[in-house]
């Protein structure tokens, strides 16, 4: 999707309460391009009203055999709902997208339709 | 020790972690499935076969023994968590505070490289932003 974007000379940037430590992680962990930010108080999360107050997570300390979880212990964390917002040049927001299902992701295919019809 | 109970408890565990790790594995790439099928079969089987073995072995002999009961309690218990996680899925949309139309409201945060971003920067430029969960 990366070269679909830059095509359409979309950059792409992502948000999450992650602090820099964690997000530097991520960025390593999964070979990402994009730039990563953080927002561990969750200031811009508020400001857009995506945060989720009671967002299920889960702690992996509780028991561990040689460093395996055996028994993951749901707790509840406030975090960002996944969103997405499609901007021009001017800083207008052109397209939104809310999944309602946190484990999937912003299909592809929708977000490239959104990009085309925007930009096109 | 019933062995053929221990081993049944065994694997009814193995399998309940097996469709755990699998299933987690999706995360990274984002291919987890809307309906996991497959996962959720797995991990039914996975815990009745646990505590089938531990049903069984009581039933034929006393106490089923340490051995038997440890897999059989620890496949419920991530077996159960798993199906918790499943009914957690749905995200409340919540109040979002802009629309299609709006400009972007300005803000400033730090980078995971470390400088400052400030959303000035991306006057100018196209730009697709992602709000994530991030670590959970």
């Amino acid at each position: 999707m990366q070269a679909d974007l830059d095509e359409h000379g979309v950059s792409l940037v992502a948000l999450s309460k992650d602090t820099v430590e964690e997000a530097a992680t991520h960025k390593t962990r999964d070979n990402l391009r994009l730039t990563l930010l953080s927002d561990p108080d969750l200031d811009v999360i508020r400001q857009y009203g995506v945060e989720h107050h009671k967002a299920l997570g889960f702690k992996t300390g509780s028991f561990t055999l040689f460093g395996i979880p055996l028994a993951l212990t749901p707790s509840f964390k406030t975090m960002a709902i996944p969103t997405t917002l499609l901007v021009d040049e001017d800083g207008v927001i052109q397209w939104i997208d809310q999944t309602d299902d946190y484990r999937l992701r912003s299909s592809e295919d929708r977000v490239l339709q959104a990009v085309k019809a925007a930009f096109t | 020790m019933n062995t053929v109970a221990f081993a049944a408890s065994a694997t009814g565990f193995l399998a309940v972690m097996v469709a755990w790790g699998t299933y987690l594995a999706t995360i990274p790439s984002g291919k987890v499935p809307a309906r996991p099928v497959g996962w959720i079969i797995l991990q039914l089987a996975g815990m009745a076969t646990a505590v089938s073995a531990a049903v069984w072995s009581f039933r034929i002999g006393g106490s089923p023994g340490v051995a038997v009961i440890v897999p059989a309690v620890f496949a419920v218990m991530m077996g159960s968590t798993f199906f918790y996680f499943l009914s957690q899925r749905k995200t409340p949309i919540g109040k979002l505070r802009v629309k299609v139309g709006d400009t972007l409201p300005p803000f400033e945060v730090k980078t995971s490289d470390g400088p400052e971003f400030h959303t000035d920067s991306l006057a100018g430029k196209r730009t697709l932003l992602k709000f994530f969960r991030g670590g959970w």
